[in-house]
C-alpha cells in the first residue's frame, strides 16, 4: 500500500496531469476557459477573487521554497532551522489566511447565488470538495506542527524530489504524520483532476500579451 | 502604401423603419443557444434612448475605445497592458447581465397541462439564466419608440447638449439606429485580448474571435466602446457578430443586409492604406476623425491604387468589387455616410447616412424642403452620434441629401435652383438618388467571391456554428 501510495500514485497522478492537458489543449482547446462568472455576478467577485488568486499564488511560492529546495541549500545562506520555521509558520500563516478568506468567499458567493448556480458544472463541485480536502490539511499541518516536532524539509521534501528524479524513495514517507500524507494525497487528485476541470487556465496566463502589437492580422487560409 | 480591403456597410438610416427584422434574422442565424440568449449581434435602438446594453455610450462607465495621451499617442482607454493583465481577476468596467437584460421564457407548458380550473391557467415567465420564476423588468427595445420618456431623457447624447430637451408633443423626435459590430479598422477589442484571440482577418477585415483561442479573459467586453462583444455564460468565451462571413464568403451579403425590408442597407468592397491607420485615429481633435477615416479610404479606379491592391495579392474580382462599391460612392464619392461615433477612435467600418426629419412646425406654412437645421430631430443631437459633435460637418452631410431630393423635384416639376452652392454635379446626385431609392439587390450588394478552400465537412457544422466544443468533453 505504502508502495503504490507514495511510488506509484505520484506518476499516475502526474500522467493524468501532462497527457490530459495534452490532450484537453490539442483536442477540446474550444473549451479551454477561466470560466469566469464575472459576468453574472459582480459584486462580491470583487475582494474575493483577486484575494484567492494572490493568496495562492503566495501559498504556491511557500511551497516551492519548502519542498523542492532542500534544506543544506538554505543552510547555505545562513537560515538555520528556527528561523526557516518561523518564517514559514508566519508567513504561511498569512498568506494561507488570504487565500482561504477569498476560497470561503468564492464558496459562498458560488452555492447562494441563484445567477451562479447556471455556470456551476459537477466538475466545479468536486473541485470545491478537492480544494476544501487540500486547504483543511495543509492549514491544519502547519498549525498542528507550530512547534516544529516534525521537521517536513527531511521527510516530505527529499521524498518529492525523489519522485521528480524518477528515483521514488516510499521509505521516507514512512515516519509522516497523517494529516500531512493526506495533504500529499488531497493534491494528487487535484493533479488527476486538473485536466478535466477550469484549473487548466493557470497555464494560460497571457505574458506574451506584454511582446504582442495591438492589432492582430490573421490570414482565413492558413496555408 | 500597403492596400487591405475591407467589406463594408452603409445604413441609410432615412429609411429605417424600426421594424427589427434584421434583429431577428440575425438572431434565428447566431444566436439562439443557451448563453447566448441575451446577446443580439444586431439590434435596434430607438433614439433618443439608453440602448443597449444600457447606456452603452458611456465611456465614462465603461472605458471604451481609445484616448490619445499628451504624448500624441493611442492607448486603450481601459488601461495600459500592464495594468490591464492585474484586472484578469476582476474587471471592473465589465458589464453585467442586468445591464442588457435577463432573458426569459414562460411555462407554456402550464397551459397545456393545466386541470380543469375555475379561473385560465396562466403561463408565467422563468429566467433561463437561473430557470426560476420572475418578474420582468427589464427586456430588449424596453424603451422600443421612446416608451416610458424617462429612459430616452438619460440618452448620453442628449446630455452631452446640454440643454433639456423638452418633451412636448411638438418638440419630441424619434428615430432609430440599427447597430451591429462595425468591424473597425482600428478595433478596441482586438487590441484588448490578452490571448490574441481576436483578430481581424486580412482578406475581408472581418474581426472574429477565434473560438478555440478564447480564453475568457472577458477583457475585449468592456473595451469595445460600442459594447458588441458578448460573454456567453454557457460557454465561458466571447462572441461578436461575424459580418456572417460564411455568407460574405459565397458572395451573399449578412442575412441581416439581406432581409432588411426597408431596403436601407449596402454592402461593398474599400481599399484603405494600413500603413496610415494609426496616425488618423491618433488625430489630437475628435473632430477630425471621420476626415481622417475617409481620407484612408482609396480610390479603386485610380491605377496606382489598383496595382498596389495587386501586389498586396488581391484578386481580380475584389478589385471589381471595389470599384462597383455601392459603399464607395456613398461614403467618399458623395460624403453622406457617417461612422458612429467616431470619437471613440476605432474608425468604424460600418457607416450611417443621418436621418431627415420633417421640419419644424413654425416654418412648414413656408418652404417645401427644409434646410438641415430646420428639422425636427436636432443637427447638435445627430452629430453628437456621428461626428463627434461637429454640427456643420453633420449638417452638411444633411444638406447634400436635402439638395439631391431638391434636385429631382427640379428635375420632375421644374422650378428654380437653390441660392446656396451645391457639392455635386447633377450627374451626381441622379446616381445617388437611384442607388438610395430605387436600386436593385445586385446594386446594393457587391460582394467578390473567390472560394479557394474546400467545402468539405462545411455540411457537418450545421447548427453548430461553430460556438460550442463540438467533441462535448470536459468545464
Amino acid at each position: 500500500m505504502s508502495l503504490f501510495l507514495w511510488g506509484a500514485l505520484p506518476y499516475i497522478a502526474f500522467t493524468f496531469f501532462v497527457v490530459g492537458t495534452l490532450v484537453r489543449f490539442f483536442y477540446f482547446e474550444r473549451n479551454w476557459t477561466t470560466k469566469s462568472s464575472q459576468f453574472l455576478e459582480k459584486k462580491q467577485l470583487r475582494i474575493a477573487n483577486p484575494l484567492f488568486h494572490f493568496g495562492l499564488l503566495c501559498v504556491i511560492g511557500g511551497h516551492v521554497v519548502g519542498v523542492l529546495i532542500p534544506k543544506t541549500w538554505t543552510a547555505m545562506i545562513g537560515v538555520d532551522d528556527h528561523m526557516y520555521h518561523q518564517g514559514a509558520l508566519y508567513m504561511g500563516a498569512v498568506a494561507g489566511f488570504l487565500f482561504i478568506l477569498g476560497f470561503l468567499m468564492l464558496m459562498k458567493r458560488r452555492f447562494t447565488t441563484p445567477e451562479l448556480r447556471a455556470n456551476t458544472s459537477k466538475m466545479d463541485v468536486w473541485l470545491y470538495l478537492f480544494f476544501t480536502l487540500a486547504i483543511v490539511s495543509g492549514m491544519a499541518g502547519t498549525l498542528l506542527n507550530a512547534s516544529g516536532f516534525f521537521d517536513y524539509r527531511v521527510s516530505i521534501g527529499p521524498w518529492f524530489r525523489s519522485v521528480l528524479m524518477a528515483m521514488p524513495d516510499p521509505s521516507l514517507m514512512e515516519n509522516v504524520p497523517g494529516i500531512f500524507k493526506f495533504h500529499m494525497l488531497s493534491w494528487m487528485i487535484v493533479a488527476i483532476v486538473f485536466p478535466f476541470s477550469r484549473l487548466v487556465h493557470c497555464l494560460s496566463v497571457p505574458f506574451n500579451y506584454l511582446a504582442r502589437p495591438f492589432i492582430v492580422y490573421r490570414k482565413r487560409d492558413r496555408r | 502604401m500597403k492596400i487591405k480591403a475591407q467589406v463594408s456597410m452603409v445604413l441609410n438610416l432615412d429609411k429605417c423603419l424600426g421594424c427589427h427584422t434584421c434583429s431577428i434574422t440575425c438572431k434565428n442565424t447566431w444566436t439562439n443557444r443557451e448563453g447566448a440568449e441575451y446577446m443580439y449581434f444586431n439590434n435596434v435602438e430607438t433614439r433618443p434612448g439608453v440602448g443597449y446594453p444600457r447606456h452603452w455610450e458611456d465611456q465614462e462607465k465603461w472605458k471604451g475605445g481609445w484616448t490619445v495621451g499628451n504624448d500624441g499617442k493611442l492607448a486603450l482607454a481601459t488601461g495600459s497592458k500592464t495594468n490591464r493583465l492585474m484586472k484578469l481577476f476582476y474587471h471592473p468596467e465589465q458589464p453585467e447581465l442586468k445591464d442588457y437584460f435577463e432573458p426569459w421564457t414562460y411555462d407554456y407548458e402550464t397551459l397545456i397541462h393545466s386541470g380543469r380550473k375555475n379561473n385560465q391557467p396562466v403561463a408565467r415567465p422563468r429566467s433561463l439564466v437561473t430557470k426560476e420564476k420572475m418578474e420582468i423588468k427589464w427586456g430588449p427595445n424596453w424603451d422600443d419608440d421612446l416608451a416610458g420618456g424617462e429612459h430616452a431623457r438619460s440618452d448620453v447624447n442628449l446630455a452631452k447638449m446640454g440643454e433639456d430637451i423638452v418633451f412636448d408633443y411638438e418638440k419630441v423626435f424619434m428615430r432609430y439606429l440599427p447597430r451591429l459590430c462595425n468591424h473597425c479598422l482600428n478595433p478596441a477589442c482586438v487590441a484588448a485580448c490578452p490571448s490574441g484571440a481576436i483578430y481581424k482577418r486580412d482578406e475581408d477585415g472581418v474581426v472574429l474571435v477565434s473560438q478555440d483561442v478564447c480564453r475568457g479573459w472577458r477583457h475585449c467586453v468592456p473595451s469595445c466602446p460600442y459594447k458588441k462583444i458578448f460573454y456567453n455564460w454557457e460557454t465561458n468565451k466571447a462572441e461578436k457578430c461575424v459580418f456572417c462571413y460564411p455568407r460574405l464568403e459565397n458572395g451573399l451579403p449578412q442575412i441581416c443586409a439581406e432581409t432588411c425590408v426597408g431596403r436601407m442597407r449596402y454592402v461593398g468592397v474599400v481599399f484603405y492604406d494600413m500603413d496610415k491607420v494609426e496616425a488618423a485615429a491618433a488625430s489630437k481633435n475628435d473632430t477630425d476623425i471621420y476626415e481622417n477615416t475617409v481620407d484612408l479610404i482609396l480610390d479603386p479606379h485610380d491605377p496606382e491604387v489598383v496595382k498596389a491592391a495587386r501586389a498586396e495579392g488581391i484578386g481580380e474580382a475584389w478589385i471589381k468589387a471595389a470599384q462597383k462599391s455601392p459603399v464607395y460612392k456613398l461614403i467618399k464619392e458623395w460624403k453622406v455616410g457617417l461612422p458612429l461615433h467616431p470619437e471613440y477612435r476605432t474608425l468604424p467600418m460600418v457607416w450611417y447616412v443621418p436621418p431627415l426629419s420633417p421640419i419644424v412646425q413654425r416654418i412648414t406654412s413656408e418652404v417645401y424642403l427644409p434646410d438641415a437645421n430646420e428639422m425636427r430631430v436636432p443637427v447638435q443631437y445627430l452629430a453628437n452620434l456621428f461626428t463627434a459633435g461637429n454640427a456643420d460637418a453633420l449638417a452638411r452631410v444633411l444638406q447634400r441629401v436635402l439638395d439631391m431630393r431638391e434636385y429631382m423635384r427640379r428635375r420632375d416639376v421644374g422650378g428654380e435652383a437653390p441660392e446656396h452652392p451645391i457639392d455635386l454635379t447633377e450627374d451626381q446626385m441622379y446616381e445617388m438618388y437611384k442607388l438610395l431609392a430605387l436600386s436593385k439587390y445586385n446594386d446594393r450588394f457587391v460582394i467578390p467571391t473567390d472560394i479557394k478552400a474546400s467545402r468539405e465537412g462545411r455540411a457537418d457544422m450545421q447548427h453548430k456554428r461553430g460556438f460550442a466544443c463540438p467533441t462535448g468533453g470536459c468545464q
